[in-house]
């Protein structure tokens, strides 16, 4: 809370002391909603930038952690609506590493050997590329939840949505990141026959 | 049972499913192939995401330079564009003030000087008129006139 003070009342030396200690936390969690690091940094200077002109506005009630890590959610959202790129993705757009990842997870998930295993590149890949057909929020709840095991509550204090609008934005990404999937693997099937 | 599957695998995250439900949608998923293939895809998609987390990356050493550097040069572009802003809102007072002044500038100097003595002479002669009354009013009887009549009016009693 001291240093919000410091920084508020323009000690330059107590803001560059908060970027310190909290920049690698904007930078692991900017890194969720892009994979170029030249957007990771936009993204996090901005925050660095709007959180400066608003620390009037922070009370020391909750964390300034926790503060930074909602303002940077809202601007990795808005900087993702402000692109406004849905493309389609279709199975001719699939790689030939990520149409054999995508077979061998298949026949993982038929004979139920389907444990989630070390990150992987192909895989990455192809989810970017899978949730670029989604919306901001669904990917940030996909990403999140779903990916990261994060919970409803864990959810609310990070976008400041209510309970309610978290189950229910949860609820329809899965429906529509599963309905992706489904549609590739579909036209995976018809092309193999 | 089949939108029952669907709503359970859509409410969850598939990590988080209990072993119970687990167990009912792979009973159920053997003998529905629209629930099979629902289910192969929720798996897909849940192994995507957990496999395909992404790179994390640290800031640069640079990054915090640059940031304070972008500070000062939007704060140094808002004190211009405030500057700017006052003058836009200012600037009818100061229009308005300075035609004042002018105005007052043109009444002082412009007018000759002359024709101000004038008029001054005029006003005094005016006065004098007013003030050197020949023959006083009725009303305005002087004490010699009171008193001339009333010695008159003695004199013609005593007669």
């Amino acid at each position: 809370m001291d240093l919000a003070r410091f920084a508020r009342d323009g000690d330059e030396s107590a803001f560059e002391e908060i970027m310190r200690r909290y920049s690698p936390r904007i930078f692991q969690f900017a890194s969720r909603f892009f994979r170029q690091r030249s957007l990771v940094e936009e993204a996090a200077q901005e925050v660095f930038l709007k959180a400066f002109t608003e620390l009037g506005k922070f009370e020391g009630r909750g964390s300034m952690e926790g503060w930074l890590t909602r303002i940077t959610t809202n601007t990795c959202l808005n900087i993702l609506r402000s692109s406004k790129r849905r493309p389609e993705l279709t199975v001719s757009d699939l790689t030939e590493e990520q149409n054999d990842w995508v077979e061998n997870k298949l026949a993982d998930v038929a004979t139920e050997r389907h444990k989630a295993s070390e990150r992987s590149e192909v895989a990455a890949d192809l989810a970017a590329r899978v949730l670029e057909t989604l919306s901001p929020d669904d990917q940030l709840v996909l990403t999140t939840m779903d990916g990261e095991d994060a919970s409803v509550k864990e959810m609310v204090a990070l976008t400041g949505w209510s309970e309610s609008k978290v189950k229910v934005t949860a609820f329809r990404a899965r429906r529509r990141m599963r309905e992706k999937v489904e549609k590739l693997l579909a036209r995976k099937t018809k092309a193999t026959a | 049972m089949s939108e029952h599957i669907t709503q359970l695998i859509e409410e969850t995250p598939l990590a988080s499913l209990s072993d119970s439900d687990l167990t009912a949608i792979r009973t159920h998923v053997r003998d529905c192939a629209d629930c099979a293939r629902t289910f192969a895809a929720a798996q897909i998609a849940t192994l995507l995401l957990k496999e395909g987390v992404t790179e994390v990356f640290e800031p640069s050493p640079f990054f915090h330079t640059r940031v304070l550097a972008t500070l000062r040069e939007r704060q140094s572009a808002n004190e211009g564009w405030a500057w700017s802003r006052l003058w836009r809102s200012a600037s009818a007072l100061a229009y308005s003030m300075v035609a004042a002044v002018a105005l007052m500038a043109a009444v002082s100097f412009a007018i000759p000087a002359t024709s101000s003595l004038q008029e001054l002479t005029s006003a005094y002669a005016e006065d004098s008129v007013i003030l050197d009354q020949g023959e006083p009013l009725d009303d305005q009887v002087s004490d010699g006139h009171i008193l001339a009549t009333l010695y008159s009016v003695d004199e013609e009693a005593a007669r």
